[in-house]
């Protein structure tokens, strides 16, 4: 392509709020995000007074205000849990334009404190009462995004003969990784009652919640703040962290209602990775690891194939035996998922720090203790899926 | 009538006006392009198959396909006292789909209705007010 941006940013520090997971003391997304700000700003070695541009879903002028700066960019770009990563490939643009040098994607968001916060209005399902979901979907009973993306699972099931054993291997491989990571919710018997090993015949056996779905093919809902810097390639060079290279970057949109999902076995993610390995001059062949959006393990399953990962109906033959999990061929949500590690509600942020820790070689850095997490791959994909199955953001990155 | 507790839709009279009248009269009406002859839903102003803004609305024959269902075993308000109760999406014999709550399938054999992927359904109607009456899809195949 013309004035190919691959490589002309990177990302050279990440850093998460103070406390996340169930916090005893609740805080505000404001709260979060701004610690998460911070504690990346200062791994950068920068002040957060040098950031030029901002990016957050729908709340970047809130956040340039209680910062105090004056950005020269801005990205609201607001399209579900796959938002950063779409931010990051509209920075890269932006970078390569020379609209700035530092920038910061930042989420706060108080999944679990916010029951505690005050509530005004009607309440119930919000949204536009005139809108297709109000109109047409949601007087049936469904509830948030579990009881929608079931059915997508169920049509994976009849058409690839794909079964809830075959999903069930996606969480257990995942809870393995978070047994690796001290800040996962549900490492060990110490963080979570309901922490520890999990076996496919616990997946099976847990509480139903919209069949196919069991509870533990589903993800948590937590406290959590995650910031990345990127800058420029020629500033990066001068930063004391190894850059990890934004080599490729695409988005997309399938539809907002599931109503509009034509192919339930399908998302965006082809397109969206497509343009990714594009621009990257690379192939699904080329990836070592991947960051995936586990919001449930039907999210995976039908990912995996999108990225091109394995064919259409054959993501079992990539789970399997341990493949994705500690040891396995291919690290796949390495910090534990949105499954096991730390699901706030747009996970897409968590994809990116934990993205940027395993090519950085930070997977294991210190502060927080974690250790025997850190893989070798030099590159890695990921995807963000947002909505109901709705948008998708893919990136590629890569390690000098 | 007086008994439907579940939610009930504010009709948009803007787009979906002739859906819920015909609703009322126990017709199923989706709109139809006449440049390019499919039909659509959820309603819209702009046929989304081709652009057209040239629509026209059509009794359709109330019959399709079971496309996928889930069996929803958390729900809220009046729904929950329900649960476990089917949701499914329907092909329509026209073209396009609908979601709506299964009737005529058993919520607690999820196997056997996985076998049914395909199966005819035909709509019927609950009467929930004055102004909506609302679509249940009933196997029936």
């Amino acid at each position: 392509m013309a004035n190919n941006p691959s490589k002309a940013a990177a990302i050279i520090a990440a850093g998460e709020a103070d406390q996340i997971g169930y916090l005893e003391t609740p805080k505000t997304d404001m709260m979060l995000g701004v610690e998460a700000i911070y504690n990346a700003c200062r791994e950068a070695g920068i002040s957060t007074k040098d950031i030029e541009g901002i990016a957050n879903p729908g709340g970047a002028n809130a956040y340039a205000e209680y910062l105090g700066i004056v950005p020269k960019w801005v990205d609201t770009t607001a399209v579900g849990g796959c938002s950063f990563q779409i931010h990051l490939a509209h920075m890269l643009a932006g970078i390569n334009a020379g609209m700035f040098d530092i920038g910061v994607i930042v989420n706060g968001q108080a999944g679990y404190s916010r029951r505690n916060f005050p509530r005004g209005g009607a309440g119930g399902g919000g949204g536009d009462p005139l809108g297709p979901d109000a109109q047409f979907v949601n007087p049936y009973g469904t509830t948030g995004a579990p009881s929608q993306y079931s059915h997508a699972m169920t049509r994976h099931m009849h058409e690839y003969g794909t079964t809830k054993e075959d999903f069930a291997e996606i969480a257990v491989n995942t809870r393995q990784w978070a047994m690796l990571n001290p800040r996962a919710v549900m490492h060990s018997k110490e963080t979570n009652p309901n922490g520890g090993p999990i076996t496919v015949d616990d997946v099976l056996n847990s509480r139903l919640i919209s069949w196919p779905l069991n509870l533990l093919d589903v993800c948590l809902v937590t406290d959590h703040g995650g910031a990345v810097v990127v800058a420029s390639a020629a500033a990066a060079k001068s930063f004391r962290k190894p850059p990890v290279w934004v080599a490729g970057a695409g988005e997309a949109i399938g539809h907002q209602t599931m109503l509009e999902m034509k192919d339930f076995t399908a998302t965006s993610a082809v397109a969206s990775s497509q343009r990714a390995y594009k621009m990257a001059g690379m192939g699904p062949e080329d990836m070592e690891m991947a960051m995936i959006y586990d919001s449930f393990t039907l999210t995976v399953g039908i990912t995996i194939e999108m990225l091109g990962l394995t064919r259409r109906g054959e993501f079992p033959s990539l789970v399997k035996n341990g493949n994705t999990a500690p040891g396995g061929k291919f690290p796949m949500n390495t910090n534990g998922g949105g499954l096991s590690f730390n699901h706030s509600g747009m996970y897409g942020m968590q994809l990116l720090v934990e993205s940027y820790r395993q090519l950085s070689g930070t997977a294991e850095d210190g502060i927080h203790g974690i250790a025997g997490k850190q893989t070798n791959a030099n590159t890695c994909i990921v995807n963000g899926t947002g909505g109901t199955l709705s948008a998708t953001g893919t990136v590629v990155l890569t390690r000098d | 009538m007086a008994d439907y507790n579940k939610p009930i839709p504010i009709p948009d009279p803007m787009t979906n006006g002739p859906y819920w009248e015909g609703a009322k009269q126990g017709k199923f009406m989706l709109p139809r392009c006449t440049s390019c002859n499919k039909v659509h839903f959820y309603p819209r102003i702009i046929c989304p198959n081709c652009g057209s803004r040239s629509l026209e609305w059509i009794e359709a024959t109330g019959e399709g396909y079971l496309h996928t269902f889930a069996v929803q075993h958390r729900a809220m308000g009046a729904w929950a006292e329900e649960a476990p109760f089917v949701t499914a999406y329907i092909d329509l014999k026209e073209g396009d789909r609908v979601f709506t709550v299964l009737r005529g399938v058993d919520p607690t054999k999820p196997e056997e209705i996985f076998k049914k992927i395909g199966a005819l359904c035909r709509v019927e109607w609950d009467e929930a007010n004055d102004a909506v009456s609302m679509p249940y899809w009933r196997l029936v195949g």
